[in-house]
């Protein structure tokens, strides 16, 4: 996630550090648990999305779609590649369904590590986010781009000889391009060991029409603390070089492997995929 | 802005329902009401006349403070357009079962109202947070130190009513041990520790409980140690609390010495918990917190 500090200066890159403390702009974190209907939002948080949905309703099932996506690879991690290790980038206040939850009700030792730079955010991930006995969750407070930081101070808590999964849910369109968000993801990637896997999910360019897109951008741009750079198929596929994508590849992230009876295909604007490292 | 005032009305006992669900019932019911009468277009005023009642009155028990009886609320619900027989008995349904005496009426001769309403709201909620400026939270404290706290906001009272008292703030603790429980993220001044109520073994015990505290699920501790400066609630204690129902907004709520503010406006909520936050994200983590008071007994 990224904030403008110079509203304008929309493509370059920002400062890197933890999110000042806000609450008369939209905040990501906080419209992500309005559309998801959590309680921990406030008036700007929620007069933007309100916005945002009108210009483009499918946001609501986006949102929630993205969380399922969440849940459905998580528990593809755990149960079927049988990861034990997760790095959780871009946390988000805790809702129903959160990645420790999911990994530690299949494999109770699965460990997690949460990282997010807003100190708000994170105090809601430590006290909300409970591990059981036999796992374990930590925290770190850091931005993305401060990639080095993350890789060294998770190293401490996972263990990096063993294949780890890193999620990278609705975060890297937070990320402008002046930041290179591919080179911040080969460098996660080069961390961990082959086996590990990557699962992202990414506001894609080509499923909302540009006059949409335009309208919603501009909405964002006067209603919100963070700024959102739309990805092409293309783009979101170079996120996973160097690994083998999981079937079904790279899709919206409603049909990715769908729960039976699940609807809405083709209704969500995020790409998805989940790669697993050469 | 509003404070509690008693209903005056007898509840009618129903023993299908545990008595801890009755607030959040109640609550539930009258959001429901405040819904039913917005989308038909009524005034508060105006639904209040229906049932000679006052405005505050159809306020009060839109925000669960205080039931109504049956016959008023079919009344409430005809002038609301509510005609379709099945979505009447719905709410009447809810109404009834909302109606159910609560562990502590056994404590009415020293049970402010406005402190009985905290008590329902404490026990309905699914999950509380607070901030705390000069005590231990309630649900923490031990029978010694709550006897020495005690005898501080009541100095001339006799010791059987101390006593009571101390019984009373015990009996809130069964609320610790109910299967469903609330989620209490306590935030706590550094100053809570340090000021030995009840000399300094009843604050070393106290301490240790803390400690305890600290290790239950669902419980979060952070301490604001007085080397962070200023911190954001420059106004003092108060708890928000919040229910699993979408429908029910979170409710703040702030002691005062001889009554009790409870804000469940938008506008104000949001001012409280956007101070929470903002402590909670200015405090020790939870997990520094419990090296600190580790260090605090050691220093007691």
């Amino acid at each position: 996630m990224t904030i403008d500090e110079a509203p304008g200066a929309d493509d370059g890159a920002s400062k890197v550090g933890p999110l000042p403390f806000d609450v008369t702009k939209a905040h990501q974190a906080r419209m992500y648990d309005y559309y998801l209907g959590g309680k921990d939002n406030f008036a700007a948080d929620r007069a933007a999305v309100d916005e945002h949905i009108k210009i483009y309703p499918d946001l609501v099932f986006t949102m929630r779609a993205n969380r399922a996506f969440l849940g459905r690879a998580v528990r593809y991690l755990t149960a079927e590649a049988g990861i034990r290790q997760f790095l959780d980038i871009g946390t988000g206040i805790p809702t129903a369904g959160n990645t420790h939850e999911i990994a530690q009700a299949i494999a109770p030792e699965s460990r997690v590590v949460y990282v997010d730079y807003d100190p708000v955010v994170l105090a809601h991930a430590r006290a909300l986010l409970d591990s059981n006995d036999a796992g374990a969750t930590e925290y770190l407070d850091a931005d993305l781009r401060d990639t080095g930081t993350i890789l060294t101070q998770a190293a401490e808590l996972l263990d990096f000889t063993k294949p780890v999964a890193i999620t990278l849910m609705s975060i890297l369109h937070a990320v402008p391009d002046a930041d290179n968000p591919h080179a911040i993801v080969a460098m996660l990637l080069d961390a961990v060991p082959p086996g590990s896997y990557l699962a992202i999910s990414h506001f894609g360019e080509e499923l909302m029409s540009a006059e949409a897109r335009e309208a919603l951008m501009g909405s964002i741009k006067r209603t919100s603390l963070q700024r959102y750079t739309s990805r092409t198929r293309e783009q979101m596929a170079r996120f996973f070089d160097g690994t083998d994508l999981v079937e079904p590849g790279l899709v919206p992230v409603e049909e990715w492997r769908p729960d039976p009876g699940a609807g809405g295909q083709g209704k969500s604007v995020y790409w998805c995929a989940v790669g697993r490292k050469r | 802005m509003e404070t509690a005032v008693p209903s005056g009305e007898t509840p009618d006992a129903d023993p299908d329902e545990s008595p801890a669900e009755a607030t959040a019932l109640r609550m539930l019911l009258g959001a429901q009401l405040r819904r039913l009468r917005e989308a038909a277009g009524i005034s508060p005023e105006k639904a209040g006349y229906e049932i000679r009642a006052s405005r505050s009155k159809i306020s009060r028990m839109e925000t669960g403070r205080v039931g109504l009886k049956l016959r008023d609320i079919e009344d409430l619900l005809t002038l609301y357009d509510v005609l379709d027989k099945k979505q009447r008995a719905k709410v009447i349904a809810l109404a009834s079962r909302s109606r159910e005496p609560e562990w502590w009426t056994q404590y009415n001769d020293i049970l402010p109202d406005w402190f009985e309403t905290y008590l329902g709201l404490e026990s309905a909620a699914t999950a509380i947070r607070s901030f705390e400026t000069q005590f231990v939270p309630g649900l923490f404290q031990t029978e010694d130190y709550a006897r020495a706290v005690t005898r501080l906001g009541h100095q001339t009272a006799p010791e059987p009513e101390i006593e009571r008292r101390v019984r009373l703030r015990l009996a809130r603790q069964d609320l610790l041990s109910r299967a469903r429980r609330p989620r209490i993220w306590a935030i706590m001044d550094e100053a809570v520790l340090r000021r030995p109520q009840g000399g300094a073994r009843v604050m070393r015990a106290q301490l240790a409980r803390l400690a305890e505290a600290a290790r239950l699920p669902g419980v979060t501790l952070q301490v604001v140690p007085f080397s962070r400066g200023g911190h954001a609630a420059a106004s003092g204690s108060f708890s928000i609390l919040r229910f699993e129902e979408r429908d029910l907004p979170d409710v703040v709520y702030v002691e005062q010495l001889t009554s009790a503010l409870y804000l469940d406006q938008r506008a104000d909520v949001e001012h409280y918990l956007e101070v929470v936050n903002q402590l909670s994200g200015e405090a020790l983590t939870p997990a520094d917190t419990a090296l600190f008071i580790e260090q605090a007994i050691k220093e007691t």
